[in-house]
């Protein structure tokens, strides 16, 4: 059998269902049930990465979400996932895997070198010293430190998988299913509520699954099992294994990553990779548990160093025990038991190392009972050894763990289990902004006040026993759920000795000097780094952690931070609690942006938003623009055209015959009520009072500091009835802006307002042949242009269809609109081209509508304006009622100085000396083409386009004090070194006296 | 994610559903002529940037429509009262004050 | 005031929103199920509820008495007003009778501040049901549609995807949905995407 260190027998691994893997390009063997890194270590496997900084050979170090060294590069292709930890990742037949790092492997790495000899060379804040300056060398210098320290490779191909989203909503969530968890949800569970237990591994039981104790007399995983299989049954409980709540966020908002294909093979077979779920939860109950803390020694990163919990879920969990001559340093009683299980496994434990001078708990007495050898008052300063642990120097230490007291002796082994006492798993307790707290008895920090509603149960609270975890888990989940339970678990584990806290094992040398003793393993930072920065004056944690990089990246100081914490406070003289912790933010462990993403990619990403017309345009080949989420067409191309030519075209029709413009997205509010008029006396800036019924009226409305914001037509139906239009990306801004005022100041008006922008289609068309189209479909209104003025407005039947006609335009030529009920648009802008087809009727887009207004001078709110610009500045003074009793909504911010000054930028034409020249638009404009840089800027081109009935560019832009400027030369220098002049000049290009839409 | 109570739905919603429209309580001048270009400005421009007690206007946006109020603390995101528009808060910085001097032992500051 | 009565009368005038799609059934199992209600007659009605003169003259044209209470609905045979906001609800009657119900509610309400607005254009209905509904709606809205919270006969305006709607729960266990027009292209590519695993049909 290959698998060297794996276990005849016991663990819950499946010996039926072998499994072949690969690492690093060789082939294992492994079974159905392991982790990556179980089957790795059942192999032998010892050094699975190189480190961040210094390169140095990493074994594994854990068995869950606190792994900080075996990062892996999972899959091939475009399936391939970086930084998966192989602790967390579940073997199927056939996964690929290898380290993220180590070049050109992890066994042999070049790079090493670099730590070795670079090692006193490479300090904290080594990044910051060296690559300061010069400044502009910081892009070389990053392009060689990526290259370097980098973690993982991404496929540059789409993900061949897909991911989704649930909303989901309960009374109870529980997080986390080990014991604290299960029984909480069983509580709850058992009330009715609505509960959701959520769980990273592929199993419930969390620590029960490689224990060796008894709850109420059964097998700790026998009762996990039992405890699932109620849950499971339960229609009102959800149970969600290989679930990671990563956030938590505010009032009770709580994510979790669900992997649901992970286990089973690289890319998805069908359905979601993996989904998101965003959790409401009346009530949060945190039961994530404790991670064991490694102890900072000497040399203490070599493979073959782990944590000594992990050693004994690898032993009883997976059947693997990753040493056969093992010494387990301890600070606390938990390490006994992997000394027992060690033994039990048949290897050899070669002592426990106590830094404790009177150890005497259950399980101290189990150990001595079995025959092993305890070393009390000691620790191990320094393992020894180069690509794995082949011996530890241990040296006796004083009562505090400060001091040795004695020389060291070698012991030679192949496996260090450290057990430095236990760390609370307060990250999601600190998402929502929750500092934790640091408890002296527990040697940790457990969470915070908090103003969610949070329920804590077992060992996030520092109480570490089985039977203190379920009890305050069936505490917890009464809590939640509104219930009260007395039920008591018994398990036998009531005697256990004081643990002690020890976050640096000293050495017979200071730190500086002695072998790096690491505190994170991920970022390779030393306890000699950390007092170093303390040193050079990072007092503030928050800043130590910046400047050292401890507890950065994917492992969040799941292992380091407290004793790094300890030992920032010990170099300033401080207490832990004085120095205080960083704070922890999601997630928890890495989120695949994909999940993040769920659906909301490609066409799901941004609704497309479709008129009426939306399949003619379509069927007749138009090219579509973004406007806001509408899909508009921007032109009709014609086979061969160019898209200038195919403007010129369009154009041309326009201002000759006839062309027809799908404007339905145009916002649209119907208002009713008697005090409408009063309302739009007050929203907009020109008067309403005397507006009769069948008219229109041009508005601009404007913020209260006096900018226009937007505008357009709105028409009297009648006395009390009044219908508004709104460009077509303001319409909601601009119904919640009526809203706004209406509820919150005007309500006395007796008006409301109700969005109609998706009830009408509307057509437009244009042109001097416009009324001949429309005559010929409409019987019963009078056209004529006396008894249809311009800005008048009537119902009549078009096509058969009962609808709104308007006499309004934005080209500048006779121009009408038709509105019709949505569901006939498509019917009516058909019956418009059969009617128009013998003048030749042209549909255009927003491309020639924007050239055909831009002649005309007419503004674009949100083109030409941009939040600064006043009816002054856009010189449509014209606009502005100037008597009107209420003071309308920006009116006041007219007479503030700056808004009065008379050098404020204004909108005016511009005309290019060469007239074949277009100046692009957003062009700067300055007065002294050859003024040095910087240059004074006077304005920018906001419009710009080749006029074709005018044979010349045309362009408008704001320039200080414009209006005042006309006839005078401006330049527009451009990147190229062109510099193009142009005229100031009226904005109306085109037919300055109004002519043809008065026709 | 803020799950917010809407006094018109009567019902707490999600934050998705809402929009945040900025503080609450401000009363456009009566008469904007007749107050000074400053008192304009102040009306325009200032606001209240709190550390603590907040009083806000939410927009229920995908809802219902209506403007309501929110008290709410922007340290740590706790609201205390929702309220509809023309309503006075009933919880202010001063209430959260009287009440810390008994029960500050627990704030999540 | 005057009102612009819909005419119905000619089937290839009018096209519903979702229109095109009745083809895309994909499914032979269709865990989902879409059906729309096309070309009901959509009314926007806003009026002051405690003035019992509004109340008793929508009473005495609907026959049903208005939904009051918050997120709750009131149906009389084949139609239904919803709750909207305290002081606006959406009357959905039977396709082309939306003119003649306007005029009815206008008479009845004579010069009272209220406003009805046709809105049956601009918005359908759709029915989503099936054995994958209450999973389709947990992808689809944030708003909680278990039964514990959400009844028979509650309306709820919330988000679908990244765009909005109006939802009544029905007896049948599933759902009314109002889509807006120009929306409606979204909500059945978000439909088909989100149903894939369940099958859709198109009813």
């Amino acid at each position: 059998m290959s698998q060297v260190n794996r276990l005849a027998a016991g663990g819950r691994i499946d010996r039926s269902k072998p499994m072949s893997f690969s690492f690093n390009g060789k082939t294992f063997q492994g079974f159905h049930g392991d982790t990556l890194a179980s089957a790795l270590l059942a192999n032998g496997v010892g050094i699975v990465g190189r480190s961040f900084k210094y390169s140095r050979a990493r074994g594994i170090l854990g068995h869950g979400a606190e792994e900080p060294n075996a990062l892996m590069q999972l899959h091939q292709g475009n399936a391939t996932v970086p930084n998966p930890r192989a602790t967390q990742v579940e073997l199927f037949d056939g996964l690929v895997s290898g380290s993220t790092n180590g070049w050109p492997s992890a066994e042999f790495d070049l790079m090493e070198w670099v730590g070795k000899i670079g090692g006193k060379l490479m300090p904290v804040g080594f990044y910051y010293k060296t690559f300061m300056a010069p400044q502009k060398m910081w892009m070389t210098y990053e392009k060689f430190i990526r290259k370097a320290a980098g973690f993982g490779k991404l496929s540059l191909e789409p993900d061949p998988d897909t991911y989704d989203k649930l909303n989901v909503h309960c009374d109870v969530m529980v997080v986390g299913a080990g014991p604290a968890g299960i029984a909480a949800a069983l509580e709850a569970g058992r009330s009715g509520k609505r509960v959701i237990i959520v769980d990273e591994q592929n199993e419930f039981g969390g620590t029960l699954l490689a224990s060796n104790q008894t709850v109420d007399g059964v097998d700790a995983a026998a009762w996990a099992e039992q405890a699932t299989t109620e849950l499971v049954g339960m229609a009102n409980v959800t149970v969600m294994p290989r679930t990671t709540a990563f956030g938590y966020y505010d009032h009770n908002f709580v994510c979790a990553l669900e992997r649901r294909t992970d286990h089973i093979s690289p890319v998805s077979v069908s359905g979601s990779r993996q989904r998101l779920h965003r959790i409401r939860a009346h009530q949060v109950i945190l039961a994530t548990g404790a991670i064991e803390r490694p102890l900072v020694f000497g040399n203490n990163d070599l493979p073959g160093i782990m944590l000594a919990n992990s050693v004994s879920t690898y032993i009883n969990r997976y059947a693997v025990v990753p040493g056969h001559r093992c010494i387990v340093m301890t600070t606390n009683d938990t390490g006994y038991q992997t000394a027992l299980d060690i033994q039990a496994a048949g290897r050899t434990v070669v002592a426990v190392v106590d830094s404790r001078h009177a150890p005497d708990g259950r399980l101290v007495q189990a150990a001595k009972a079995a025959g092993i050898e305890v070393m009390t008052g000691h620790g191990v300063i320094e393992a020894q050894g180069s690509k794995r642990v082949t011996g530890a120097i241990v040296a006796p230490l004083d009562e505090t763990g400060d001091k040795l007291t004695g020389t060291g002796k070698t012991l030679s082994c192949d496996l260090i289990a450290v057990a430095g006492g236990w760390s609370p798993v307060v990250h999601l307790s600190c998402h929502t902004g929750s500092r934790p707290v640091w408890q002296d008895d527990v040697a940790g920090f457990v969470p915070g006040p908090t103003i969610q509603n949070q329920h804590l149960a077992g060992a996030i609270t520092g109480k570490y026993r089985l039977s203190e975890a379920l009890n305050a888990g069936i505490k917890a989940g009464a809590a939640a759920a509104g219930t009260e339970s007395a039920q008591v678990f018994n398990c036998g584990d009531e005697s256990e000795g004081a643990a002690q806290a020890l976050y640096l094992v000293p050495h017979t040398k200071p730190s500086s000097r002695a072998p790096k003793q690491f505190v994170d393993f991920q970022n390779d930072v030393t306890a000699a780094g950390i007092e170093l920065a303390a040193r050079e004056g990072f007092q503030s944690i928050e800043h130590v952690k910046r400047y050292t990089a401890m507890g950065f990246g994917t492992d969040q100081g799941k292992t380091g931070n407290v004793n790094g914490m300890a030992i920032v406070a010990k170099t300033l003289n401080k207490s832990i609690a004085e120095t205080g912790t960083t704070i922890f933010r999601p997630a928890y462990t890495p989120v695949t942006f994909g999940a993040l993403g769920g659906r909301d990619i490609g066409v799901l990403l941004d609704p497309a938003r479709h008129t009426a017309m939306h399949p003619w345009h379509l069927a007749n080949g138009a090219a579509f623009e973004n406007v806001g989420q509408w899909k508009r067409p921007w032109y009709f191309p014609q086979a061969g055209e160019t898209m200038q030519q195919t403007l010129n075209r369009e154009c041309l029709a326009v201002r000759n015959s006839v062309g027809i413009l799908d404007a339905s997205t145009l916002g649209k509010i119907d208002i009713q009520g008697k005090d409408a008029r009063e309302f739009l006396n007050r929203v907009y800036t020109n008067a309403w009072s005397k507006l009769a019924p069948g008219k229109c009226r041009y508005g601009l409305m404007l913020k209260e500091d006096g900018m226009i914001f937007d505008d357009g037509v709105t028409a009297c139906l009648n006395d009390q009835h009044f219908l508004m239009t709104t460009t077509s990306g303001g319409a909601a801004a601009v119904l919640g802006w009526l809203e706004l005022w209406h509820q919150t100041e005007w309500p006395e008006l007796e008006v409301y307002f109700t969005s109609v922008t998706d009830q009408w289609a509307t057509c437009s068309f244009a042109g001097p042949n416009s009324r001949k189209v429309l005559e010929k479909l409409c019987t019963d209104v009078d056209l004529s242009a006396e008894a249809m003025k311009f800005m008048d407005y009537r119902e009549g039947t078009v096509a058969g269809i009962q609808s709104r006609i308007f006499r309004i335009s934005f080209t500048g030529e006779l121009s009408f609109e038709v509105n019709v009920p949505a569901d006939q648009g498509h019917y009516m802008w058909k019956k418009l081209m059969e009617a128009g087809e013998e003048f030749g009727i042209t549909p255009y887009g927003t491309e020639s509508m924007h050239v055909l207004r831009a002649e005309k001078g007419f503004i674009i709110a949100g083109q030409d304006t941009d939040g600064s610009m006043t009816p002054y500045d856009c010189l449509m003074g014209w606009a502005v009622g100037k008597t009107k009793e209420f003071s309308f909504l920006g009116e006041r911010s007219f007479s503030r100085p700056d808004t009065a000054r008379a050098d404020r930028k204004q909108l005016v034409g511009l005309k290019p000396k060469d007239p074949t020249v277009v100046i692009p638009e957003g062009s700067q404009i300055v007065m002294d083409p050859n003024q040095p840089i910087p240059m004074d800027m006077m304005g920018h081109v906001t419009s710009s386009y080749w006029s074709e009935c005018l044979g010349h560019g045309i362009a408008m832009g704001t320039v200080k004090g414009g209006s005042e400027r006309m006839g005078e030369t401006v330049y527009c220098p451009q990147a190229d070194g062109r510099v193009l002049a142009a005229e100031i000049c009226s904005p109306v290009f085109y037919d300055p006296k109004g002519d043809h839409h008065n026709d | 994610m803020h799950h917010i109570y809407c006094p018109y739905c009567e019902e707490a919603r999600e934050e998705e559903e809402y929009s945040y429209t900025g503080e609450a309580h401000i009363e456009r001048p009566k008469d904007p002529a007749a107050i000074t270009d400053e008192a304009w400005g102040d009306y325009l421009f200032f606001r209240s940037n709190p550390r603590g007690i907040h009083h806000e206007m939410w927009y229920h946006a995908s809802g219902c429509r209506r403007y309501f109020n929110v008290t709410r603390n922007t340290q740590s995101y706790e609201i205390h009262e929702t309220y509809k528009m023309g309503k006075l808060p009933t919880i202010t910085a001063k209430t959260i004050a009287a009440d810390t001097l008994v029960a500050q032992q627990g704030d999540a500051s | 005031m005057t009102s612009l009565s819909t005419n119905v009368s000619a089937g290839d005038m009018m096209e519903s929103p979702l229109h095109h799609h009745a083809d895309h059934t994909n499914a032979s199992a269709g865990g989902i199920v879409m059906a729309e209600d096309k070309f009901r007659g959509h009314l926007n009605l806003r009026g002051n509820p405690e003035d019992n003169a509004f109340t008793s003259a929508v009473e005495s044209v609907l026959g049903v008495a208005l939904p009051l209470k918050a997120n709750t609905s009131a149906r009389n045979g084949d139609s239904v007003v919803y709750w909207l906001c305290p002081n606006e609800w959406l009357l959905i009657v039977a396709s082309g009778t939306q003119g003649q119900v306007e005029g009815d509610l206008r008479l009845a309400m004579g010069d009272q501040h209220i406003a009805i607005t046709d809105v049956s254009s601009g918005q359908t209905l759709v029915n989503l049901s099936g054995s994958g509904l209450a999973q389709l709606l947990q992808k689809s809205t944030v708003y909680d549609c278990h039964a514990s919270n959400f009844p028979a006969g509650k309306v709820v305006q919330t988000t679908f995807a990244k765009t909005g709607t109006t939802m009544c729960k029905l007896e049948d266990g599933s759902m009314d949905l109002v889509i807006r027009r120009s929306f409606s292209d979204y909500f059945f590519l978000w439909l088909q995407d989100a149903s894939e695993e369940y099958g859709l049909r198109v009813a």
